[in-house]
């Protein structure tokens, strides 16, 4: 519920004087709180999350529980803006409280045109509005068979870069989606990794590197890139872990990595196969990744696949 | 002479060519075609699906068919282990069935039973306690194995035969515990004497060949996903490949076979039930066009993105009739809560717009009249969710009727379940008629009405039909056909349309749906704003001596109450196993030949 509000302490550094590369995993937590929960929408914070899956809301979500997690006491808010995009789908806060998000079909097409949807939205941490923020390039072979075009968001505190992957444009055959690392301030591309259809996506520091995990829509695999102190990708893709063979279907597809406060992935598995089958048939499964150092490798611990999801 | 000798050879290359190149995806009756371009799966292509329906059953399994209805008179309805055991593990059985925690899910709440069968008995691990409920001695504790095919669940009973009494019971939902032995054999005995297994390698495969049976086809969970039955694969290795054929063990049936590449990096991602069903739908629908020829017409069909099964250049007898026909959308709405519904696009599972895709291969069927005559036949589509029937799921079904005397049905049914008792299901066709110079009429006041401008008109309770049925007509000045919506006449369960039709102007250059649309309209409309109107409004276009398109929108309206189930689907259970009731209703027009 208070997933985007994170009251982690900003640790830039554990050791003084450690070589730049030697990180801790918690330097990625800076997510700050939107001002506008509070003066604009009169919702608690500690008790406020976005979604963008509320049952026949479209758009952007705020939500406050002043009851418990068992026995739930919502309100809603909603900006003009916030439906301005069609039905949404992932959710970033940055450093100082934006919101961003993205759009994604959800059942069919009729609020969601093709061409918007490798747009990304921000909304203003101070007054809540959204706007369109960034337009990822199109490619020319955007097609009607593959609706979907942005459908991972993750925010890089260090770089004070957002990633935005996308998979407009790829059909059967062909890979045509890619990540993109974009510069917040500047609003610019500062690098690319091509030819990925990557979805959901999590940043780790494992054994002192920075490293940005990703699930893709054609498989169960996770890779991992390293990437920079400035958010650039520091070399190529590689097998991280898979989820084949596990979970309740044992193909899921990576809808969304976390790290969590020990730096566990924590993988939300979902199936995907590039259409606009509803999201209530497919049930999502929560799988643990913990790395173990000694093996230098990532292993499943655990596996829940009563989790559903609220973004 | 040497020329009428090259004249045979080429005669026979010809004939050699035709008879190799059988084609591999389509499994239905007629005469059919494909065109295969680069960068697909042969395997896929190859791949073989077996119709769910199949009535095929096999000799061998009929001994455990009574097995299995005598075991659900018991009282405690389970069958016993079929695999040999000792005194010990015999004990642990008798304890664990005696054990209620352990037989809990046997029967369902009314007492109906499950399908049930203890799986094995094994001498408890260390790895099976808990550091809390660890016993100080586990050689007299053995784990009993349960399955229930009904549930697809796992019960696992720890049973101390000293003690005489259970000291840990677990059940897993959608699980299934090693299979035994004798279920093995059963298997391998479904898959070797399958004719499509045989017909694969080219020849009748001996048990020993079969690799991995006892291997469910997933690490940890079942892979038939979509139906939730105890599935293995049995698998044969012919040179650098293997065929797997996918056992249905709660059905007794093949699901299907697929080839994979053996490779030298270890097995390959298990072939499961859904990528089986998916991968061939895609590689032979979606992404080629069938041709079909039977009983004087000819067609070409193919899965699309979002419209359904689309058929076109449809022509009877060598005469043009159908350019192309499609289904457009399914609006959904629930009367119960304004505004809610869905806008279901059917299509292809694989890179889509479609949010119920296609589920099985489209098969062509006979068509029988009441004195079971052959009068013609049906190309039929299913698409469904993967919950169905559960709630918010649903199953649509497509079929196109082509009678033998020239007159042809475009129609569909919803078969439930969807999220209410209160749904009405919109479908809208789109059928484009082959004609360059159509006229359209409609019945009114006892005479046919010239329609000139692009238009709709609703069928309702006080619609006034022809001495012969008919609502609507197009010609031209060689033919032409009258038009029938359903009102309940057509004996496949359907109780009338309550249509509305749109008929508009086909441009050339001008793209109004020919080519796949995306959704056309919202859900929950109830008047004529189903989406085809967008293309009559709001400056309707001349439509005399015209290409025509007719639009149709039927309305149908679900009910779930005992004896009037409509448009509804339900699971019973039925031989300790759930099955699904299906109450379609199915609705479209009738097109009748006139001879002008």
């Amino acid at each position: 519920m208070t997933r985007f509000i994170f009251i982690w302490a900003i640790i830039c550094f554990l050791f003084a004087g450690c070589k730049e590369k030697q990180v801790e995993f918690r330097a990625n937590a800076c997510k700050g709180s939107p001002v506008f929960v509070k003066r604009v929408a009169g919702f608690i914070t500690p008790k406020s999350y976005f979604s963008t899956s509320e049952i026949r809301k479209m758009g952007l979500v705020l939500v406050e529980n002043q009851g418990s997690q068992e026995k739930p006491s919502l309100r809603y808010y909603q900006h003009s803006s916030w439906k301005n995009a069609g039905w949404l789908s992932p959710i970033q806060l940055d450093e100082t409280g934006n919101v961003y998000t993205a759009p994604a079909p959800f059942i069919n097409v009729l609020d969601n045109p093709l061409q918007k949807q490798n747009t990304i939205y921000k909304v203003d941490g101070v007054t809540g509005e959204m706007r369109e923020f960034f337009q990822i390039p199109l490619p020319d072979s955007l097609n009607s068979n593959n609706p979907y075009g942005v459908l991972g968001l993750l925010y890089f505190c260090e770089g004070n870069i957002l990633y935005a992957s996308t998979i407009a444009g790829s059909d059967r055959h062909v890979i045509r989606g890619g990540i993109y690392a974009i510069d917040i301030k500047e609003r610019k591309i500062v690098d690319h990794l091509p030819q990925v259809d990557a979805i959901g996506m999590g940043i780790s520091y494992v054994n002192g590197e920075r490293r940005l995990y990703f699930g893709t829509g054609r498989s169960s695999e996770i890779f991992s890139v390293q990437i920079n102190a400035d958010g650039k990708f520091g070399g190529k893709p590689e097998p991280a872990f898979t989820l084949e063979g596990l979970g309740p279907r044992g193909d899921d597809k990576v809808r969304r990595i976390r790290s969590d406060e020990n730096g566990n992935l924590l993988v939300y598995g979902i199936e995907f196969n590039y259409n606009l089958i509803a999201p209530r048939e497919k049930p999502e499964a929560l799988y643990e990744f913990w790395y173990n150092n000694e093996g230098k490798k990532w292993w499943c611990k655990s596996i829940n696949s009563k989790t559903t999801s609220t973004e | 002479m040497m020329r009428q000798n090259y004249k045979q050879a080429g005669l026979f290359f010809l004939l050699f060519i035709l008879v190799s190149a059988q084609p591999a995806c389509n499994n239905s009756g007629g005469t059919v075609s494909e065109k295969r371009l680069d960068g697909y799966s042969d395997d896929e292509i190859k791949s073989v699906l077996l119709s769910a329906d199949s009535l095929r059953t096999f000799s061998f399994t009929e001994k455990r068919v009574d097995e299995i209805k005598k075991s659900l008179q018991l009282p405690t309805p389970v069958l016993l282990c079929k695999d040999s055991l000792n005194s010990n593990q015999q004990l642990a059985q008798i304890i664990a069935l005696n054990e209620p925690a352990f037989i809990q899910y046997a029967k369902n709440e009314a007492g109906t039973p499950y399908r049930n069968e203890i799986f094995g008995v094994y001498p408890a691990r260390e790895s099976d306690f808990s550091e809390e409920n660890k016993p100080i001695d586990i050689k007299d504790v053995f784990r009993v194995e349960m399955y229930n095919y009904g549930l697809n669940l796992a019960s696992i009973a720890l049973i101390d035969i000293k003690q005489g009494k259970a000291v840990g019971v677990n059940h897993i939902p959608q699980t299934q515990p090693d299979i035994p032995a004798s279920l093995k054999d059963l298997a391998v005995q479904i898959a070797i004497n399958s004719p499509e297994v045989k017909q694969a390698l080219g020849f009748k495969p001996e048990d020993s060949l079969a690799l991995m049976a006892s291997t469910k086809t997933s690490l940890n969970r079942t892979r038939c996903e979509r139906s939730h039955h105890l599935c293995v694969a049995p698998t044969f290795v012919k040179n650098d490949k293997a065929l797997w054929a996918i056992v249905d063990l709660t059905d007794f049936r093949l699901v299907g076979i697929r080839w994979t590449n053996t490779g030298t990096t270890g097995p390959a991602s298990p072939i499961t039930e859904k990528k089986l069903q998916d991968d061939k739908i895609t590689s032979c629908y979606c992404e080629l066009e069938q041709s079909l020829n039977k009983n004087g017409w000819n067609m070409k069909y193919m899965l699309t993105s979002s419209d359904g099964l689309r058929i076109s250049e449809v022509t009877f007898n060598n005469q043009a009739v159908i350019r192309s026909a499609k289904l457009v959308d399914w609006h959904v709405s629930y009367s119960g809560t304004d505004g809610f519904g869905y806008s279901d696009a059917i299509g292809c599972p694989y890179f889509s717009q479609a949010a119920v895709v296609a589920w099985s291969l489209p098969e062509v069927a006979e068509l029988r009249n009441d004195k079971n005559e052959r009068i013609g036949f049906t190309l039929e589509q299913t698409f469904r969710s993967e919950g169905w029937p559960t709630p918010c799921n649903y199953n649509y079904r497509q079929r196109y009727e082509f009678y033998n005397n020239g007159r042809f049905r475009v129609a569909a049914a919803s078969i439930g379940r969807g999220c209410g008792n209160d749904g009405t299901y919109r479908p809208v066709f789109r059928i484009a008629m082959a004609g360059d110079k159509d006229n359209f009429y409609s019945w009114n006041n006892n005479n046919w009405v010239g329609w000139t401008q692009e238009k709709w008109n609703e069928q309702t309770p006080q619609t006034s039909y022809s001495p012969e049925g008919y609502l609507y007509k197009t010609s031209n000045s060689q033919s032409g056909y009258f038009i029938q919506p359903g009102n309940g006449q057509f004996k496949d369960g359907g109780k009338g349309d309550f249509s509305f039709l749109y008929v508009t102007k086909n441009v050339t250059g001008k793209d109004e749906g020919e080519s796949d649309l995306v959704t056309v309209g919202p859900c929950c409309n109830t008047d004529y704003h189903q989406g085809p109107e967008k293309f009559i409004e709001p400056q309707p276009e001349n439509i005399l001596n015209s290409s025509l398109v007719i639009w149709y929108v039927a309305q149908l309206k679900n009910n779930d109450q005992k004896g009037n189930e409509y448009c509804w689907a339900e699971s019973v259970l039925q031989n300790g196993v759930y099955v699904t009731k299906t109450y379609p209703c199915f609705c479209g027009p009738l097109f009748i030949p006139a001879k002008n």
